[in-house]
């Protein structure tokens, strides 16, 4: 039987991977019926409080994702504080060859490690405007019904920026897991060792090469599957 | 339907409740909940007090800042009032944050103001608290009506009341309730000038912006996926790796 084997990286932890979904959902959750606010078409979500209530509980969620992480995997928070706003010459050489990197093309950049440039820039960011996102909607919550106009202005316009820089770094941060075939890495928390090599030469460098942090799993190729197996025979033959 | 108004004499007001009873009665309110409310005004030195009573509701501003900020229009204007679709509400508050004369509550998660009663007043009646109204203080119709009748009353009081004036003829762009008052605003608690909130930055501004910014970051990856997962399924092939390092071919074994 035609098999073929593949080696996988260990790319994130379970914990790190609950954190992941547990924000990811908390996100949208409070995006949706955020925009009902913002966008007139959506705001039939927001008739009843339905939306209100759905908003309040997602932010609880959204605001204890951190502390979850610190609690399961502090490593895990730890890193990702440090390697978000540890920049390096190459980070900026890497950055000169981004608009590239976002139509696809990775050979012109300089090996990263564990993550890239433009991923410590999503990561810093996502971590400042969850500090101004968390306090102001604190404020907009608590305060309610004491704010006054200029209070409730201040309050909602840092809101809703931070809420367009987080939307916006969230459709890149998609984007690019579909473009570069990212998205094991937060399923199974296992990465092709080809994607290893092609977007994170150092990182995988300095990883163990055995499991966990190396598999090797061997499947089954499909490959016969694909012609009717009477007519094998007839094309090895022509 | 023209522009109408309602007429509110604190020179005739009792200050008996009447009108929020009848009010909460008619609207069929919820416990705790009241559109009006009666503010008695005292000032002066003993013994030279003076006093007034003030109703506190829902002036229907022409330019309502409580109508810019909501999110949901479930306020809105008509016909000179400032109505509320209360199955739209979201419970949001804003109106509460914005309103100069600090009228809106949040009443079991939904706004809770004056909604009008457009509804009798267009069956030939009139709204509750002016049917109930024993002193002649209230009063309901187009708005260049009310203007001229309070016009004639403030005529009529300058000899005992020599600050006597109209209230909400140009506030915030015109109130669709017109005051008459027996002193100063500043004096029955009432401002002077009150002020529209700035929502222009926020609303026409920040907003716009962000949505903007949303759109146009889905429509450039939905563009540029396109090209960019090619391009990588390409090099993938050719095995032209990060730094040029050749990624190991993928081997099919025959097992």
């Amino acid at each position: 039987m035609a098999s073929q084997t593949t080696r996988w990286v260990l790319r994130y932890r379970p914990g790190q991977r609950v954190v992941h979904w547990l924000h990811a959902a908390a996100f949208f959750v409070l995006l949706i019926t955020g925009l009902a606010l913002i966008w007139p078409p959506l705001s039939f979500v927001a008739a009843g409080g339905l939306s209100r209530l759905l908003h309040r509980a997602a932010a609880i969620v959204f605001l204890l994702t951190p502390v979850l992480y610190a609690l399961i995997d502090f490593k895990g928070l730890k890193d990702l504080v440090r390697d978000s706003f540890t920049y390096t010459r190459q980070d900026f050489e890497w950055l000169k060859g981004f608009p590239a990197y976002f139509l696809g093309r990775t050979s012109h950049l300089p090996p990263q490690g564990r993550i890239n440039a433009g991923q410590k820039i999503h990561h810093a960011l996502t971590i400042i405007s969850y500090v101004t996102i968390s306090g102001s909607g604190l404020v907009l919550w608590l305060g309610k019904g004491s704010l006054g106009p200029a209070g409730l202005v201040a309050a909602t316009i840092v809101h809703d920026l931070s809420m367009a820089v987080m939307a916006v770094l969230t459709i890149g941060h998609i984007y690019f897991t579909f473009v570069y075939d990212a998205l094991p890495a937060m399923t199974t928390g296992y990465v092709t060792e080809e994607y290893a090599r092609m977007e994170h030469p150092l990182w995988l460098a300095s990883l163990p090469p055995e499991p966990p942090y190396v598999i090797e799993v061997k499947e089954a190729i499909p490959e016969a599957a694909e012609e009717p197996l009477a007519l094998t025979g007839d094309k090895a033959a022509g | 339907m023209a522009q109408l108004a309602m007429l509110i004499d604190t020179s005739r007001c009792l200050g008996c409740q009447a009108c929020v009873i009848a009010c909460k009665a008619g609207r069929e309110l919820l416990p705790g909940e009241r559109w009006i409310e009666i503010r008695e005004v005292v000032w002066g030195r003993f013994p030279e007090l003076r006093g007034a009573f003030v109703p506190h509701r829902c002036l229907h501003c022409t330019d309502a800042a409580c109508v810019a900020v909501c999110p949901t229009r479930a306020l809105y204007k008509q016909d000179g009032f400032t109505l509320v679709d209360f199955e739209r509400c979201s419970g949001c508050g804003y109106c509460v944050e914005v309103c100069p004369f600090g009228v809106p509550r949040i009443v079991d998660g939904r706004v809770s103001k004056c909604a009008s009663c457009i509804d009798l007043v267009r069956s030939g009646r009139e709204p509750w608290c002016v049917q109930t109204c024993p002193a002649g203080a209230l009063q309901c119709g187009p708005r260049e009506e009310i203007l001229a009748e309070a016009r004639a009353r403030v005529a009529a009081l300058r000899d005992r009341y020599p600050d006597a004036q109209i209230y909400g003829e140009t506030q915030m762009g015109g109130l669709g309730a017109i005051l008459i008052l027996t002193a100063p605003p500043e004096v029955l608690g009432l401002p002077a000038q009150p002020k529209a909130p700035p929502l222009a930055l926020w609303k026409g501004g920040v907003q716009p912006l962000s949505l903007g910014a949303l759109a146009l970051s889905l429509l450039t990856s939905g563009i540029a996926f396109f090209i960019a997962r090619r391009r990588h399924l390409e090099e993938r092939q050719t095995g032209a790796g990060n730094n040029g390092s050749v990624s190991q071919p993928r081997e099919a074994q025959r097992g």
